[in-house]
């Protein structure tokens, strides 16, 4: 519902504040939880990591698993919140859509140079592919770590056939846990894809760029015709639909006069896509 | 032969009865074997070491079963990267003054000053089969499991040889013997360095409603398994009758082990000897603490992040019916 275009700054907002707050909330715990989730195997003294000036708690388990606890509860609350904030809002871009497989199959390949990209929405067919099976990979990691985290607290003698189920799931999904976030990282190296890497960090991205590769999205967001207060410099501003001018014609401080046909203007978009 | 019949299974009706010699039937846990805690009594004012023996029996009728248990390992060992000390008791089968994976019960000698004189005590030491067994529940491929009969069994079939549960063992139990199990068919160089050993309270002989090898042998029934609460029970008349001591009651949280002595067990652990193998007489408090602030938490943050996402969600919903209002407003 934040998506909109901040001309004056060729910029477009991607995510929401509270979107990067998420996103940044189980990325920072997930990463500590890979760490301590790896150091509950018996590696720490093995491998020399007590030995980096810091890390002599990782060789004790009891340490690492109160750390692997305290990042558990920002992962386990920040996935529950990220389901239940945009499933109540109906926000669904993210979520894959029919003919996504095929699509990205093409997309990919246009990775090697064979076929031209299509037009795309705000996310990519294989972004809403790759948000399924994280969001998979980590529903089964929060499902079996809570039985863990019960047998542990409350039932020790849990059946072996649940302990050992919640364990071997556990340990797999980590290992694609692993895999993914370094399919994450890989795909945000791959060179048409870079320009998207400051709108998790911002939560803007260019509009040249947006304008270019995604095409549905922005055409979706520049046919609204929207006022807008939420610009972060106060002072509701509307834009003549396809103009590019405001009816104002006015430039506030601190904002740029409009290049070509761009104005200081902002638009929202009513296409819930914030997911 | 080695039926829960014999007078070393405390009787759930006539506990007495099983303490003097008394044959009769465990109807109750024998009935369900396997379902139903069971937890040991090792009554060291009857234990005298097995002094006239070369190794105690009970020592020696464990030590049996762990021969026949354990395979060779494999010659050489694999080296370990990039560093790991590779631990080989199978040359050293006939130490018994520790733990071993071939010895997993030993008798620990404690001469106790007492009233100017000394007060030897002799203790067979082996796992504690804790109430929350760390070394079971932070295994990290469910190769060691707490039963409900009470029983802590290391899978060795399962078990990578990290030594995990002998680091979170409060008595570091646990040994390990190199060179063998499932390591060695995945990455013997890099992972894993063998099995590891501890007593299992003859788990598959209690689910033939037999006793442990130890409780069996021992000729001056210093040993008695029975329903956990009897022994509960019996532990705690015993040690009011004789004026003793008890070790293992609280001990992280609660065991299957409880150790009666005629001095207290400070003296004890004061003048036994400690150290690899060698577990001591310490006040333990249970890890992870139960009901941690840190864990009650974990299992809670799924409600915390549905009732923030639910919160925020309404919140959300209301601003825009909010700035729709203004939007009309204003037109």
């Amino acid at each position: 519902m934040t998506d909109r275009v901040i001309e004056g700054k060729n910029l477009v907002r991607r995510h929401s504040v509270l979107e990067l707050v998420e996103h940044w909330a189980i990325a920072l715990s997930g990463l500590l939880l890979i760490l301590t989730g790896l150091l509950e195997l018996p590696i720490g003294k093995r491998y020399y990591v007590t030995e980096i000036p810091w890390f002599s708690w990782s060789g004790d388990f009891y340490t690492t698993l109160t750390i692997h606890y305290i990042a558990a509860v920002v992962f386990v609350a920040a996935s529950f919140f990220h389901v239940f904030y945009h499933g109540l809002l109906g926000e669904g871009g993210l979520l894959p859509r029919r003919g996504d497989l095929k699509e990205s199959i093409k997309v990919i390949k246009t990775f090697f140079g064979k076929g031209d990209e299509p037009p795309f929405e705000k996310y990519l067919p294989e972004q809403r592919l790759a948000y399924m099976g994280m969001a998979f990979i980590i529903a089964m990691l929060i499902i079996s770590g809570l039985v863990k985290t019960y047998k542990n607290l409350l039932d020790p003698q849990l059946s072996y056939a649940v302990t050992s189920a919640a364990t071997w799931i556990h340990n797999i999904f980590f290992v694609l846990f692993i895999a993914a976030f370094i399919a994450h990282i890989a795909a945000l190296v791959i060179k048409p894809n870079r320009p998207m890497v400051r709108g998790i960090f911002t939560g803007t991205i260019r509009l040249d760029y947006a304008r270019g590769r995604h095409s549905l999205w922005m055409a979706a967001l520049e046919r609204t015709k929207t006022p807008s207060t939420d610009d972060g410099r106060g002072g509701e501003r509307e834009e003549v639909a396809g103009t590019g001018a405001r009816k104002d014609g006015h430039v506030l401080p601190g904002e740029k006069p409009d290049p070509g046909n761009e104005t200081g203007s902002e638009r929202t978009n009513d296409k819930k896509e914030e997911l | 032969m080695s039926r829960l019949t014999r007078r070393n299974f405390l009787q759930v009706s006539a506990g007495l009865a099983a303490f003097s010699g008394i044959a009769g039937t465990p109807k109750e846990a024998g009935a369900s074997p396997g379902k139903e805690a069971l937890a040991t009594l090792i009554d060291c004012t009857r234990c005298d070491g097995c002094v006239d023996h070369d190794v105690p029996l009970c020592v020696a009728a464990c030590r049996e079963r762990a021969l026949n248990r354990i395979p060779d390992p494999v010659d050489p060992i694999p080296p370990l990267f990039p560093r790991g000390m590779i631990e080989d008791w199978s040359k050293r089968k006939d130490v018994y003054d520790r733990l071993t994976p071939y010895t997993q019960l030993f008798i620990q000698r404690a001469d106790v000053p007492v009233d100017g004189g000394i007060r030897t005590v002799y203790l067979p030491r082996r796992c504690m089969h804790c109430d929350n067994p760390p070394c079971a529940t932070l295994c990290p491929f469910t190769a060691n499991h707490k039963y409900p009969d009470g029983s802590v069994v290391i899978d060795p079939d399962l078990c990578f040889g990290g030594a995990k549960c002998r680091s979170v063992c409060p008595w570091n139990i646990p040994q390990r013997q190199s060179g063998i199990g499932i390591y060695l068919e995945i990455m013997p160089t890099l992972a894993g360095n063998g099995v590891m050993f501890k007593c299992d309270l003859c788990h598959d002989r209690l689910l033939n409603q037999q006793l442990p090898l130890c409780v069996e042998a021992c000729p001056r029934d210093a040993m008695v398994i029975g329903l956990r609460r009897d022994i509960m029970k019996e532990a705690e008349r015993r040690a009011a009758e004789t004026g003793g001591y008890l070790y293992g009651l609280t001990e992280n949280g609660g065991t299957g082990t409880i150790y009666l002595s005629p001095v207290p067990f400070e003296e004890i652990n004061k003048v036994v000897e400690k150290g690899p193998g060698r577990p001591h007489f310490d006040k333990v408090s249970r890890r992870p603490a139960r009901a941690s602030l840190m864990e009650t938490s974990v299992l809670m943050s799924p409600v915390i992040g549905m009732g923030a996402g639910l919160t925020a969600a309404m919140l959300a919903v209301r601003n825009r019916v909010k700035k729709k209002g203004e939007g009309e407003n204003d037109d």
